[in-house]
């Protein structure tokens, strides 16, 4: 997934200071690692279920959009909607960057 | 990064199953039962229970967290309650005897199709497949986990007809 470079991310579509790549590096404890992976699981499942359903996305400036969840990708870059409401109509498919995102809910 | 970003997996833990309320930046504040922190960007997943039976979930995003404070723990009730909300479809139980002939036949279809599989964990419930993926019981499509995404969706795809020509 390779975005314009954003004013506050890295185009190479992962950063190296990046939480999931400290983590790769090691320097966990066991129980650190196992609280890591249940964390994440949850909130992979949580994912899951809000595929498809309409959820309001809050942006930046107080900017609130309506959308159809789609995916979210793995270094949490951006997410992908469907159905996007705007100003301007509405678009079929879009992206959003993690970074412009304050919150989203369903 | 941000403080609350940069704080230990086992740190954020002791958010989970709270009431807590989440400062944002821009002002905005969000309060809920915390269900989950996702570590790779710190983000919260807070649910809140309306009146209707239904929940209502909300995403705080890592980099817009200012401040977390909790404000009450949960009882066990409410953690059974919390942990219901994205638990996976409970499907029809099996009993051991009937959980043991299913994975006996699907063993034998897969050595059958010549497709390496072993077994696994303890009491051996688990199969392993070509020691990437892995079945638990039920022994469908579902229970398949493995790293590689596309022996993931080529398995789930064989399991899938396998099942569908026992009906």
């Amino acid at each position: 997934l390779r975005l314009p470079r954003g004013p506050d991310g890295c185009s190479r579509g992962f950063s190296p200071t990046s939480l999931r790549f400290q983590a790769l590096l090691g320097g966990d404890t066991v129980a650190a690692q196992g609280a890591r992976a249940a964390l994440r699981q949850r909130y992979l499942r949580g994912l899951a279920a809000a595929r498809g359903r309409p959820t309001r996305f809050c942006l930046r400036a107080g900017v609130q959009v309506d959308a159809v969840f789609g995916a979210a990708d793995v270094e949490a870059v951006a997410f992908q909607v469907d159905a996007l409401r705007t100003p301007l109509g509405v678009q079929a498919a879009a992206l959003l960057r993690c970074a412009d995102v304050l919150a989203y809910s369903f | 990064m941000n403080e609350w970003q940069r704080k230990s997996p086992l740190d954020w833990e002791t958010y989970v199953n709270k009431m807590v309320k989440v400062a944002a930046i821009e002002k905005h504040e969000y309060e809920g039962w915390v269900l989950t922190i996702d570590p790779v960007s710190a983000s919260i997943v807070l649910a809140t229970f309306l009146e209707n039976e239904k929940v209502s979930i909300s995403v705080v995003l890592g980099h817009a967290i200012q401040e977390v404070e909790i404000l009450k723990e949960g009882d066990d009730e409410m953690k059974q309650r919390l942990s219901c909300i994205f638990a996976p479809e409970e499907s029809k139980a099996y009993s051991p005897e009937e959980e043991e002939k299913r994975k006996n036949a699907l063993k034998t279809w897969l050595e059958t199709n010549h497709i390496p599989v072993t077994e696994q964990g303890e009491s051996g419930r688990t199969l392993c497949v070509a020691g990437v993926l892995t079945i638990d019981p039920p022994y469908g499509p579902e229970e398949c986990s493995s790293s590689n995404e596309i022996i993931l969706s080529r398995v789930q795809g064989l399991i899938q007809g396998y099942l569908e020509k026992q009906q």
